[in-house]
């Protein structure tokens, strides 16, 4: 068994089974997400939410997707018809993509590469394309500018991002998630990184596209943006990608100033409850706050998104990196 | 790490980001006290050149010697002329932007860079920092097809050319395994026979080089930009970079590639004459002052040229001293082409310079003595310069190159003596044109000066420029 | 054995792609097939161990560079039928410039020899392994290479400044937001009582004053003369 393990096949079929296992609760989560998200904002719009299909609405997610699956699957007649059915394709593989190098409990990584941070810095910049490419093929000019936006936004934002990123691997010393996480063991980095951590939370939100900055798909003007002309699994790929996509940005948040799988306090009661309950526990909490946001802030007109991002987030975190390295060097806390 | 070398380059690069820095604060216009800001800066940066030290530093990327003290003196005395003469005119047509000085100081950076390159590396990285502020300055005055149309030439050819350089650079690297200069001139010198590949990159960095100096197979940018870019960006143009690029070539000829001297020196033969012929007759039809001056100069760099062509350290001295006076020579024509303003509004044409000779003496007389050193007539300085360059022809045997130079020099003087002709034979129109500005004035006063006197004090330049000679020859 | 063969495949599929990004007939596809090259050609860095430069060309070129230029190309209006045009005419030139270039390649790539002190020529031997090629990099830009650092730095400040000196227009005319005046106004939206039960027949349609009203009355309310957003 051993030698079978070891082999090519062996190791494929490792990495499958490992891929099913997080993938699987991945996508679960994704539906409870809606689930969850429609429950929330009913909760404080003071309304019942989903409560008719399966008890306290539970079933809910799998009827609309049953209710998707059903639906037909439209194709305009001036679309790019290759493109137009890549774009949800390609939105939802990048968004289960970047899972390989989460880490969600110590050793619990499909690859614990090296760069791990970068790769998933790569794959979120990429998801611009799905919706680039979904807005052009789409040959319609509500898709279109709902595209444009999105691309500027994203780009923009990516940006204040990069430096938050280095500015956390500035204090480890690594580029490797799970050195990232195990470095946060004596204090976690949202306490001395607190603003950087706030500005990594609102430019999450504005790269998943979420309220307040969802403008690519404001309703009001661009009738629903990027995903006007898609219909039926198109949309629901699309759907999915998104909110796997806010998944990724909370666990992204959670590794890097959340301590990951780490318990608050290492003592015994919170150390009997395994690490990817506790991450799981604090992905959930950064998620609720996405929902919570969205409840709360009316949308950004699209002037205002640019200037925050470019004038206030890009030389803020610039300036708090150079803070940080210079009290780094000064202090003798570098990492070696 | 001995970083303190660069200390010119250092204090330069700060100077400017502090300008930039200061000039971006205020809301009104800052053009002026920057300009001032940026010129005090180049000559602190020559001040601190002549009191450099010499040697290799900064991991064998950089290299301080008297010549590249000599050429960088130059290169920041060019630029800051330059700078001046674009002082008045800048605010007349609204281009009085802050940055424009700022973009001068960064292009002189990119020039001390070059100069003092001793890597393929940070000689393409210099040229870098120096072609890209050219390009935006060509396109300075946006709202104008014709300079917008140069910038984009400039920008799109020299785009080209750079991408020819480091093909070169590359082929060079990857046939000797190193980038380094001095360890390039070691692995020539070890090797028996030369490699094709190195001779193919060799030719490409040439052709690089080339388009930069506008010789000849590469001019073709030159008379477009020069006229299409607002005439101070010309002056600068036509100054300043010219002497980077040609320490450059002479550099990376005679430093790594000096054992490989049978390969490039047909190339260089070449290059030289086809420039001189070229800048001789194609400037004879030419009735634009602008574009005129453009051949003018591609001819200038082939007589300089023929200092490198004869491999000698007297024609490397009278390649040095030819680059000197020309720098010179241009500043002052170009200030009075600057000042060639007719009721408000600049004119360029030969025929805008009808009856100057009457209208305003004293422009005339130093727009005479210009062309008449660049026709190289004695005692002017512009005959000195061709003398050196001529006299190492004749003494390392290359006949055909010094009967060519004198030739195409006689065939040159017809245009350059026409416009003297028009300042004071020609009848002058109704509206005379205006009288130069004092920051003009200044300029033409002092080139003018240098090219009367230099027959009366040339021997100091021509120490130093032997120095700078022997430096670069070991 | 694996290796290899991802090594031809991404091989392959980059030079196939990149002849694409040249061939294709739509300027959008070959865009999308310049991502394709670049995301091979990261493959590439990584089968060669490479895994920093992979990753950063993802990031730099496919994550920004070529969205930038998907969003140019996707917003030209540009006529395929001239662009074909020309490049039939131009074509033969192309290939016999191109073909000289071949030919020369392969000359030179016949006599290919290196130095024979290549090897104790390098400046900068790539550091024993246990150092990451992260750090690798790191410890050879940032010490041997600060020079071309910084002056690529400095490139690419004035390329920065470049762009801005040629398309930046102040518009005098145009309307700022003053985000600091906005937020410290107040008095602009008034919540008022109304009786309860009371309909418009009973309260009448309430209006806004006339502009000139609320400026006459505004400007004293809170003494700011200049609102950008009033203006």
């Amino acid at each position: 068994m051993d030698g079978f393990l070891a082999s090519p096949a062996g190791v494929l079929v490792i990495t499958v089974a490992q891929t099913l296992a997080l993938l699987v609760p991945v996508l679960i989560a994704v539906a409870y997400l809606t689930w969850a998200e429609r429950k929330v904002l009913a909760a404080i719009q003071l309304r019942k939410g989903p409560n008719v299909v399966g008890p306290f609405g539970l079933l809910q997610p799998f009827a609309d997707a049953i209710k998707m699956l059903m639906k037909e699957t439209v194709i305009p007649s001036g679309a790019n018809r290759l493109l137009f059915i890549m774009a949800p394709m390609l939105t939802f593989l990048l968004a289960m993509v970047a899972w390989a190098v989460i880490p969600v409990q110590d050793g619990w990584a499909i690859a614990d590469i090296n760069v791990g941070i970068l790769y998933l810095f790569a794959i979120s910049s990429l998801g611009v394309y799905g919706i680039i490419i979904a807005g052009w093929a789409s040959n319609s000019k509500y898709a279109f500018l709902g595209a444009l936006r999105s691309a500027a936004q994203m780009v923009s934002y990516e940006v204040s991002i990069g430096f938050v990123i280095v500015t956390v691997l500035l204090c480890v010393g690594s580029l490797n998630l799970t050195q990232i996480v195990r470095a946060q063991e004596s204090v976690w980095f949202f306490i001395p990184l607190f603003p950087m951590f706030v500005i990594f939370f609102i430019s999450a939100l504005a790269e998943t596209n979420r309220a307040p900055f969802d403008l690519p798909e404001g309703e009001s003007e661009l009738v629903a943006g990027f995903f006007v002309e898609y219909s039926s699994m198109s949309f629901a790929l699309f759907f999915l990608g998104e909110y796997a996509n806010m998944i990724l940005m909370s666990a992204l948040a959670t590794i890097l100033f959340l301590g990951g799988w780490l318990p608050p306090i290492n003592a015994e009661p919170f150390t009997w409850i395994p690490g990817f309950v506790w991450f799981a526990l604090k992905v959930a909490l950064c998620l609720f706050v996405f929902i919570w946001a969205r409840a709360t802030f009316p949308r950004y007109r699209y002037d205002q998104l640019m200037r925050l991002g470019w004038k206030v987030f890009l030389p803020f975190s610039l300036f708090w990196l150079v803070l940080t390295a210079g009290v780094l060097k000064l202090t003798g806390w570098l990492p070696a | 790490m001995a970083w303190t070398l660069a200390l010119p380059e250092l204090v330069l690069a700060l100077c400017g980001l502090a300008i930039l820095l200061i000039g971006v604060l205020p809301k009104r216009d800052t053009f002026f006290p920057m300009a001032m800001a940026v010129t005090g800066s180049l000559l602190l940066a020559a001040v601190l050149v002549l009191g450099q030290q010499e040697g290799v530093a900064l991991n064998g990327l950089y290299v301080a010697d008297s010549f590249s003290s000599f050429m960088k003196v130059l290169a920041l005395i060019g630029a800051a002329l330059g700078l001046l003469l674009a002082l008045d005119y800048n605010t007349r047509e609204r281009l009085n932007r802050f940055e424009y000085p700022v973009l001068v100081l960064f292009a002189t950076l990119g020039m001390m860079v070059m100069i003092s390159a001793n890597d393929l590396m940070s000689v393409y990285l210099g040229l870098e920092l120096l072609s890209l502020p050219l390009y935006v300055m060509a396109a300075f005055d946006r709202d104008a097809g014709r300079s917008a149309e140069a910038g984009l030439k400039y920008f799109v050819l020299g785009a080209l050319a750079s991408g020819l350089l480091l093909y070169g650079a590359s082929l060079v690297y990857g046939f000797a395994g190193t980038t380094n200069f001095d360890r390039l001139a070691a692995a020539f010198a070890a090797q028996e026979g030369v490699s094709p590949g190195v001779v193919v990159g060799l030719v490409f960095v040439m052709a690089g080089l080339a388009f930069k100096i506008s010789a000849v197979p590469f001019h073709m940018w030159t008379p477009d930009v020069y006229e299409g870019a607002p005439t101070p960006v010309t002056a600068f143009f036509a100054a300043a970079p010219k002497v980077a690029a040609l320490a450059l070539l002479a550099r990376v000829l005679l430093g790594p590639f000096a054992d490989l001297a049978a390969q490039w020196q047909q190339v260089v033969v070449l290059i030289s004459i086809a420039s001189m012929l070229l800048g001789a007759f194609a400037a004879i039809g030419q009735r634009n002052l602008k574009r005129l001056m453009a051949y003018s100069s591609i001819g200038h760099v082939g007589y300089a040229l023929m200092g490198l062509a004869v491999v000698s350290d007297v024609g490397l001295r009278g390649l040095i001293v030819y680059i000197a006076i020309y720098v010179f020579m241009n500043i002052g024509a170009f200030a009075v082409l600057v000042a060639m303003r007719r009721s408000g509004r600049a004119v360029e044409q030969v025929e805008d310079l009808a009856g100057l000779g009457r209208t305003d003496p004293a422009m005339a007389l130093w727009m005479a003595v210009f062309m008449f050193s660049m026709a190289g007539i004695p005692p002017l300085a512009g005959f000195f310069g061709k003398l050196y360059v001529f006299l190492a022809a004749v003494q390392g045997g290359y006949w055909t190159l010094a009967v060519i130079g004198v030739l195409t020099s006689v065939v040159a003087a017809y245009y350059y003596l026409r416009i003297v002709k028009v300042m004071y034979f020609d009848q002058p129109p109704e509206a005379a044109l205006e009288r130069a500005p004092p920051s003009l004035s200044v300029v033409m006063a002092t080139t003018g000066l240098f090219n009367l006197a230099f027959c009366l004090f040339p021997a100091p330049m021509l120490a130093a420029a032997g120095i700078a000679a022997a430096a670069l020859l070991g | 054995m694996i290796a290899a063969a991802a090594f031809y495949l991404f091989a392959a599929i980059l030079i196939a792609s990149a002849v694409m990004v040249v061939t294709a007939r739509n300027p959008v596809h070959s865009v999308l097939f310049l991502i394709l090259a670049f995301f091979n050609a990261a493959a590439l860095f990584l089968i060669a161990g490479a895994e920093f430069l992979a990753m950063i060309l993802v990031i730099v070129y496919v994550g920004a560079v070529a969205v930038l230029f998907l969003f140019v190309v996707m917003m030209l209006d540009i006529d395929f039928a001239r662009l074909r045009e020309g490049f039939q005419r131009y074509a033969p030139i192309g290939a016999i410039v191109g073909g000289i270039l071949f030919l020369e390649l392969v000359l030179v790539l016949g006599a290919w020899t290196f130095a024979d002190q290549a090897e104790a020529l390098r400046i900068a031997p790539t550091p024993p392994s246990p150092v990451t090629n992260t750090e690798a990099l790191g410890l050879l830009l940032y010490t041997d290479y600060i020079y071309l650092f910084q002056a690529a730095g400095l490139i690419l400040l004035v390329a920065m400044i470049g762009a801005i000196v040629l398309t930046l227009r102040g518009r005098p005319a145009m309307r700022r937001q003053n985000i600091a005046v906005q937020i410290a106004r107040s008095g602009s939206v008034a919540a008022e009582k109304v009786p309860v039960g009371a309909g418009i027949r009973e309260l009448g349609i309430r209006r806004p004053p006339p502009p000139e009203e609320t400026r006459r009355l505004a400007e004293p309310a809170h003494g700011e003369a200049d609102h950008g957003e009033r203006h």
